[in-house]
């Protein structure tokens, strides 16, 4: 029985390849992509590539199928991140195996699994008797150098054609490799204010965080720097969360900071019974403060 | 022609508690129609209206999602009419054996051109449903979408992907799931409610739905996840600079300014 790891047009996937070699059996890549990805998921860890080719025009969701035939196969577990394209895949796959989706993993072994569940407060192990689909957060890219195999196999892909990117305006943000981070919730009352907060993160070296709001909806912070469950999850040695409720959706994709510091207006916002350093007061007075401080 | 709208009626996490040896409480979490599906429903409202389909919410739970309150609640939003796989075995279900639900009812509801779902669940948020029903029904799986446009046979749409937004078009019947902010919602009025208890709910168990759900494993244990313990040093902030030093000299002292 093999293991699988399923990638989406990107080799960032270190994580789950160190996942799924603790477990029983070959770790075998399932990779929609160009050569180029293929190359760097051929890396030690991972013993066989099953190659669906290079997408393309189509979108990677259009072999979902073909995928799924591979692990159909010879079922086992599958690992797959937590970016759109591979959520597309390993969904395929768990319909076809019937197998259960088990996300926020936090111990895995053969046959059992503990995860987080309701946004983290508590956690479950449950033991299968059959294969899981997993999905966890993918790592650093791989970048080859295994002795790897790699079996072309034929795919039919469906009608899913990408017809225009409009390419982000900023640069992708990397807030998972950051050792500080301001995060900046509906406290702030205008987008202008912003500028307050990029001096703070600024002085503090760190980067720029946000609640979803801010960055959906209120559309102030690129989509790639909102922290929590549907967001980034992250573990800086400091948040700073400025003008953030704490909502259990924010707070679980920053719980595991090394310290958190807040400021709010409200002594009894929920974020406050989560930090070790709580400022209630007015953020407009307080940011600036704190920058001055650091300066 | 058909547009489902995948929903699910969800306790609020924030009201949950957890005791020390990890069971859930949700008995003072008041449910709802989970936050995002109302953004689904809300949007597959428009599309239908602009294609002359009919909009038929599909929900998979435990008891509670077959209650009048729960169908009127997402009646009251839009839709045309429910169906509800309602059964004590659903309650809690994971993405696998949910998807298998809506997917028995959209195979036998038949003409159906487009599934919406939310963007993810306020309880649960593994966003996955979507995408394990896109597999058992064979259609296309498209998430993260602003925009549909339904046109002859196919589904176009705009996704917000991590490199921008990027224009899809596909082969039409597609499951597409939205993004939090795709449409507004509004809160139903009097006259939604009203009307909404006049509209059809179809309820189906388990049994019904004839389906052979997928094994979910069995607990072996619980915990409670305390997180990192944390200090709960409350800075005075009378002097905003007074309480900025202090701050800044708690920082220093832990070794985590840069
Ligand atoms: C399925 C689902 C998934 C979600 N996923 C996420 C997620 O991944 N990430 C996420 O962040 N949210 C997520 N949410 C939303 C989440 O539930 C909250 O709504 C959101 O986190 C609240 O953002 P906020 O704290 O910025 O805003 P609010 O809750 O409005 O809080 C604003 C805070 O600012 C304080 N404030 C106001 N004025 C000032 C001032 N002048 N100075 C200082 N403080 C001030 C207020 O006291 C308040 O505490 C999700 C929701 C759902 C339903």
């Amino acid at each position: 029985m093999s293991t699988y790891v399923l990638v989406a047009g990107n080799a960032g996937v270190s994580e789950l390849v160190a996942a799924a070699a603790k477990l029983d059996g070959p770790v075998v890549a399932v990779v929609v992509g160009a050569d180029e990805v293929v190359r760097a998921v051929a890396a030690p860890g991972v013993d066989k590539i099953v190659w669906l080719g290079d997408p393309g025009d189509r979108a990677v969701e259009a072999f979902a199928a073909d995928v799924a035939k591979v692990v159909a196969a010879d079922p086992g577990v599958v690992f797959a991140g937590r970016k759109p394209a591979e959520r597309a895949l390993l969904g395929a796959v768990a319909a076809a195996i019937s197998a259960p989706v088990v996300t926020m993993p936090v111990e895995i072994a053969a046959g059992q699994v503990t995860r987080a569940i309701a946004g983290g407060i508590a956690s479950e192990t449950r033991s299968y008797a059959g294969p899981v689909a997993i999905v966890s957060d993918g790592g650093a890219p791989l970048t080859g150098g295994g002795s790897t195999s790699v079996e072309q196999a034929a795919a039919s892909p469906a009608e899913v054609t990408v017809t225009d990117l409009r390419p982000n305006e900023v640069a992708a943000a990397d807030l998972g490799t950051a050792d500080r981070v301001v995060s900046v919730g509906r406290g702030l009352k205008a987008k202008e204010d912003l500028a307050i907060i990029e001096a703070l993160a600024t002085a503090f070296k760190a980067e720029l965080g946000c609640s979803r709001p801010v960055a959906e909806g209120l559309d102030w912070v690129a989509r790639d720097r909102y922290v929590g469950i549907s967001g980034q999850q992250i573990s800086p040695q400091v948040y700073l969360a400025v003008g953030i409720s704490g909502q259990l959706q924010h707070m679980s994709g920053c719980r595991g900071a090394q310290l958190i510091v807040s400021i709010n207006t409200d002594k009894d916002a929920p974020i406050v019974a989560e930090s070790d350093y709580i400022l209630t007061g007015d953020l407009y007075t307080l940011v600036p403060a704190l920058t001055a401080a650091l300066g | 022609m058909r547009i489902v709208v995948a929903y699910k009626y969800a306790p609020d996490p924030q009201e949950a508690t957890v005791a020390s040896d990890g069971t859930l409480d949700f008995s003072r979490a008041k449910a709802i129609v989970s936050d995002y599906d109302a953004v689904a429903i809300e949007y597959g409202r428009q599309l239908a209206d602009a294609q002359g389909a009919a909009l038929v919410g599909v929900s998979v739970g435990g008891e509670a999602a077959a209650k009048p309150v729960a169908t009127k609640a997402a009646l009251a939003r839009g839709l045309d009419e429910v169906v509800v796989v309602s059964d004590p075995e659903l309650d809690g279900a994971g993405s696998t054996r949910t998807a298998q639900a809506i997917a028995a009812v959209v195979k036998e509801l038949g003409d159906v051109e487009l599934v919406l779902a939310g963007d993810s669940s306020m309880d649960v948020g593994a966003r996955m449903v979507p995408s394990v029903l896109a597999g058992l029904l064979g259609w296309p799986m498209l998430s993260d979408v602003e925009k549909v446009t339904l046109a002859d046979g196919s589904v176009s749409v705009e996704r917000l992907v991590s490199e921008g937004v990027q224009s899809i078009t596909a082969a039409a019947p597609a499951v597409v799931s939205l993004t939090s902010e795709a449409v507004k919602t509004k809160a139903p009025g009097m006259k939604d409610l009203l009307a909404a208890g006049k509209k059809p709910v179809a309820v189906k168990s388990l049994a019904d739905s004839g389906l052979v759900a997928v094994s979910e494993g069995t607990v072996t244990a619980r915990a409670k996840l305390d997180g990192p313990a944390r200090k709960g040093v409350v800075i005075d902030t009378s002097d905003p600079a007074a309480a900025a030093a202090e701050l800044v000299n708690a920082l220093r002292a832990a070794g985590v300014l840069g």
